[in-house]
């Protein structure tokens, strides 16, 4: 199941996530261990080929800042780059290349990661370069204000001369008052351009420190050399103490939101978000699976609704799709993103929309629907275990989230557990009005272009 | 201290063959002649399939889009079953099937588990897809719909715009200078029977080669492929594609386009599949922009200067010459830097080669990630999809790592004298003028 909301944002633009799709089971077994100094450790082996990813996970990201030092997770992850007291500027990925490795790092809402993918014998490289990463980082003023630069253009690149991206960072402002989320992760460009490099080090003094942090290793290892080798470069560094972050749970929505965000573009777009719950935020997580077989059976495949419906059968949308990332860290939003087709408003797809959802609330979904999105849960879960990164990242987000990479492995079952009755409640419940915000993308001419 | 790092090599070398076991590709053909290629992989209960056909852009012709347009409509009507019933009988049992046209070809990526009921009914519908496509009518007309407006909104993204300016001026007058999905003025004028037309034409035996890796015996793969395509016309076999001219003088163009940005590409056409020059260039490559940081301009562009966040530069070698190029992003007001910088760069590399520690990271770099190449099924098949494409031999995987060993400076030197002529580049930048402060 497709989700709009689950952005990461990565150091360089090589990597594509081609199996972001949805969360997995696995009957690997996951080893688990934790240091004396808090370091968790997970451990997935898996022989199939003579390679390993090795993923660094710190709780920190864009929604562990506030207004005016929005950017700052992410512009420490270009800085991790940058030279510690012992390596220069530029060695920690001439060492991995030189070891015949590939790295990135990525920083979402609620984490930033880094990896290694290796030959397998190469861990330990990999580990004594995070280790040494996660307590000497040097800051300079130099590379900072270049890495500023590369952030800068970075930003300009995904969101200044992207107009959905644009209208998507006003919708997400627009659509949350006090959560974290209403930030965009790679921060507003006044911050960017008002961030010093004290803000950085202060940053990295608070969140990077062992009982911060999540290593993961998936690949063709021993658990029990994982372990050793983890806890000779990570076991002396010390525990840091630090604030847990604040709360700052969204205020109830009381009433509908709507905009208008007009950008130089020649295809006007739609996107409407329900504020809804998440693993995290409930007792009982059966409306959460609920909501998540809701999103697949208006947007899993070709064969949902909304491509059925709104681009095949009324062809009022050129796209459409919904999206939902149960797995975010605080309540989040039910999204939806649409493209009208030559002619029609942006209105009628609104309506169109709306007209889907009513459709949900009145009438419980067919068996056969249901059948087909559980059937691409299932095959998805095998598919996904052709993936060492995809199991890698499934288990650090989950454990990083607070969620706890368990869950993973339960959700084929709880997948399968829901009912149409569940969903047409859920449906009922969380996407109503007064919970929906509502942006219209209007097409500016676009001056210059020939 | 080089004796040090080849002994270095070497143990690399060892580590990544040692529990490596090369995948072994079997070859054969169906009786009507369709060219097969299989890898048997345990563990996971999954196929994946590549089914491609010479059926790519550049055969559209006059009417440029068609080939495309061919390709999206295929899995949206066949043997009177509708787009609906296609995707549902497909994600009932969880496969996932896929189509896309490149310049050269038209393919169809299929996932499906390997159970019974799983793979006879998706394999039973790849089977229509491919022998049976309908074209209905309301189809045809809705993806024609679609096309036009993705083509209108290529106008939003300076990057697209960049690319197409770029492969029509390189490629001026070649069939690989058009857009892969057309133009307005061509795709409005498209009718359904240009697609019948088309598919007739490319879709046979002859312009066909199939692709598969994952959990069946030999036995049953061979069986499924002569389900598959066994009863496909033979067909006249797609023409060779006509030579790409070099280019006689290099040009530089500027598109003004209103973004905070301007995307810069610099290139030419080059190289073929399976050019005696190619590892040569691969490696050169590597050392100059596509070894990501540790290459050249990334160095100089990106953890120097901070120009842009993404620079680097590739080979792309298609069935007949396609591009080397550098491309990057820069705000406005700097890319005059930035593009003097990456010719004065590409330039003197030419001129001097990589030295001989560049070289040397280099190749620990692409030997010792080798086995990450291969360590999925999915990446597996994206590479004996290219090795069967290209028509490189069987054992390319194989002799691979030694080709990158055997690389020297002098070869490399060399092969960008004789293959980047600096003169026949062409510049593109799109974005917004600047005025000079002066």
């Amino acid at each position: 199941m497709k989700k709009l909301s689950a952005v990461i944002i990565f150091l360089t633009g090589l990597y594509a996530l081609s199996s972001f799709a949805s969360p997995k089971v696995s009957p690997n077994i996951v080893h688990e261990k934790v240091l004396k100094n808090g370091l968790k450790i997970l451990v997935k082996e898996d022989r199939r080929a003579p390679v390993m990813v090795s993923q660094l996970w710190y709780k920190v990201g864009a929604s562990y800042e506030h207004g005016g030092i929005t950017g700052l997770s992410h512009v420490l992850e270009h800085m991790m780059f940058q030279g510690t007291h012992g390596t220069l500027p530029g060695e920690f990925s001439k060492i991995i290349a030189e070891n015949g490795g590939r790295e990135n790092a990525f920083t979402g809402a609620d984490y930033t990661a880094y990896f290694q993918v290796m030959e397998a014998s190469r861990l330990e490289v990999s580990l004594k370069l995070e280790a040494d990463r996660m307590q000497n980082l040097k800051f300079q003023q130099k590379e900072f204000a270049k890495e500023l630069q590369v952030v800068m253009e970075e930003r300009r690149m995904r969101t200044e001369d992207k107009p959905q991206g644009q209208t998507y960072e006003y919708f997400k402002a627009l659509a949350y008052t006090n959560s974290p989320y209403r930030n965009p992760i790679i921060g507003w460009m006044q911050d960017l351009e008002d961030m010093e490099l004290a803000d950085l080090a202060d940053w990295y003094k608070r969140w990077y420190s062992p009982n911060n942090a999540t290593l993961v290793v998936v690949g063709d290892v021993n658990a029990k050399n994982v372990f050793v080798l983890a806890e000779q470069y990570f076991g002396g560094i010390p525990t840091v103490n630090f604030k847990p972050v604040k709360n700052r749970t969204e205020v109830p929505q009381v009433g509908i939101r709507r905009a208008v965000v007009k950008q130089k573009a020649k295809v006007p777009y739609l996107l409407m978000g329900y504020k809804v719950p998440v693993l995290n935020s409930v007792e009982d997580d059966a409306d959460i699976y609920a909501l998540e077989v809701l999103s697949g059976i208006l947007s899993g495949g070709s064969s949902a609704r909304l491509a059925s419906r709104l681009v095949r059968g009324s062809q009022v949308a050129t796209s459409a799709s919904a999206g939902y990332d149960m797995n975010a860290r605080l309540p989040t939003l039910f999204l939806f993103d649409a493209v009208p087709v030559k002619g029609t408003t942006v209105k009628s797809l609104e309506n169109a929309l709306l007209e889907q959802l009513k459709l949900l609330k009145e009438h419980p979904v067919e068996k056969k629907e249901l059948d087909r999105i559980k059937a691409q849960v299932i095959a998805s879960s095998v598919y996904e275990k052709d993936s060492n990164f995809y199991q890698a990242m499934q288990l650090g987000m989950l454990n990083t989230v607070g969620v706890g990479w368990q869950k993973g492995e339960a959700y084929v079952e709880k997948v399968k557990a829901i009912t149409a009755e569940q969903i047409q409640a859920v449906a009922s419940r969380y996407l109503i009005e007064d919970h929906l915000t509502v942006v219209h993308m209007q097409v500016e001419e676009m001056q210059g272009a020939h | 201290m080089r004796i040090n790092t080849g002994a270095f090599i070497g143990a690399l070398l060892l580590a990544s063959t040692a529990s490596f076991a090369m995948p072994s590709i079997q070859h054969w053909q169906t009786t009507n002649g369709v060219n097969v290629y299989f890898v048997a992989t345990k563990g996971l209960p999954i196929l994946d399939a590549r089914v491609v056909f010479d059926a790519g852009s550049v055969r559209d012709g006059e009417k440029a889009g068609v080939a495309a347009l061919t390709g999206a409509l295929l899995e949206l009507g066949a043997a009177g079953k509708s787009a609906q019933d296609i995707a549902e009988q497909l994600e009932s049992v969880g496969a996932q099937m896929d189509t896309s046209t490149s310049r050269d070809f038209t393919s169809i990526s299929f996932r499906s588990l390997t159970d019974v009921k799983a793979l006879e009914t998706s394999w039973g519908v790849l089977k229509q897809v491919v022998n049976e496509p309908d074209f209905p009518k309301a189809d045809f007309k809705r993806e024609k719909k679609r096309t036009l407006l993705a083509i209108t909104q290529r106008e939003e993204s300076p990057g697209i715009l960049a690319q197409l300016a770029l492969y029509k001026e390189i490629f001026n007058g070649h069939a690989y200078g058009n857009a892969i999905r057309g133009v307005e003025s061509t795709v409005s004028q498209l009718a359904v029977s240009d697609l019948e037309h088309f598919y007739k034409q490319y879709y046979v035996a002859n312009n066909l080669k199939i692709v598969l890796v994952g959990g069946l015996s030999t036995a049953q793969a061979k069986n499924m492929v002569e389900g598959l395509v066994g009863k496909l016309p033979l067909g006249i076999k797609a023409k060779t594609i006509t030579t790409v001219e070099a280019v006689q003088t290099g040009k530089t163009i500027h598109q003004e386009h209103p973004s905070q940005q301007t995307h810069m590409l610099y290139g030419l056409p080059v190289l073929k599949h399976n050019d005696s020059d190619y590892f040569a260039l691969y490696v050169g490559n590597h050392i100059l922009g596509g070894g990501g940081f540790s290459s050249q301009i990334v160095k100089e562009i990106r953890e120097k200067r901070g120009l842009a966040y993404s620079a680097y530069s590739y080979f792309h070698p298609m069935v007949e010459k396609g591009p080397f190029l550098i491309g990057l992003q820069t705000r406005n007001k700097k890319v005059e830097e930035a593009a003097a910088t990456v010719k004065q760069m590409l330039k003197s590399f030419i001129e001097h080669g990589p030295t001989t520690d560049e070289l040397i990271a280099a190749k620990k770099n692409i030997i010792g990630g080798f086995a990450l190449k291969l360590d999925s099924n999915k990446k597996l098949l994206g590479h004996v999809a290219s090795i069967a494409a290209s028509n490189a031999p069987l054992d390319y995987l194989n002799t691979y790592m030694a080709k990158v060993k055997a690389v020297t400076r002098e070869q490399i030197a060399d092969a960008f004298q004789r293959r980047i002529k600096i003169d026949s580049m062409v510049m593109v930048t799109v974005g917004q003028t600047v005025r000079s402060k002066k």
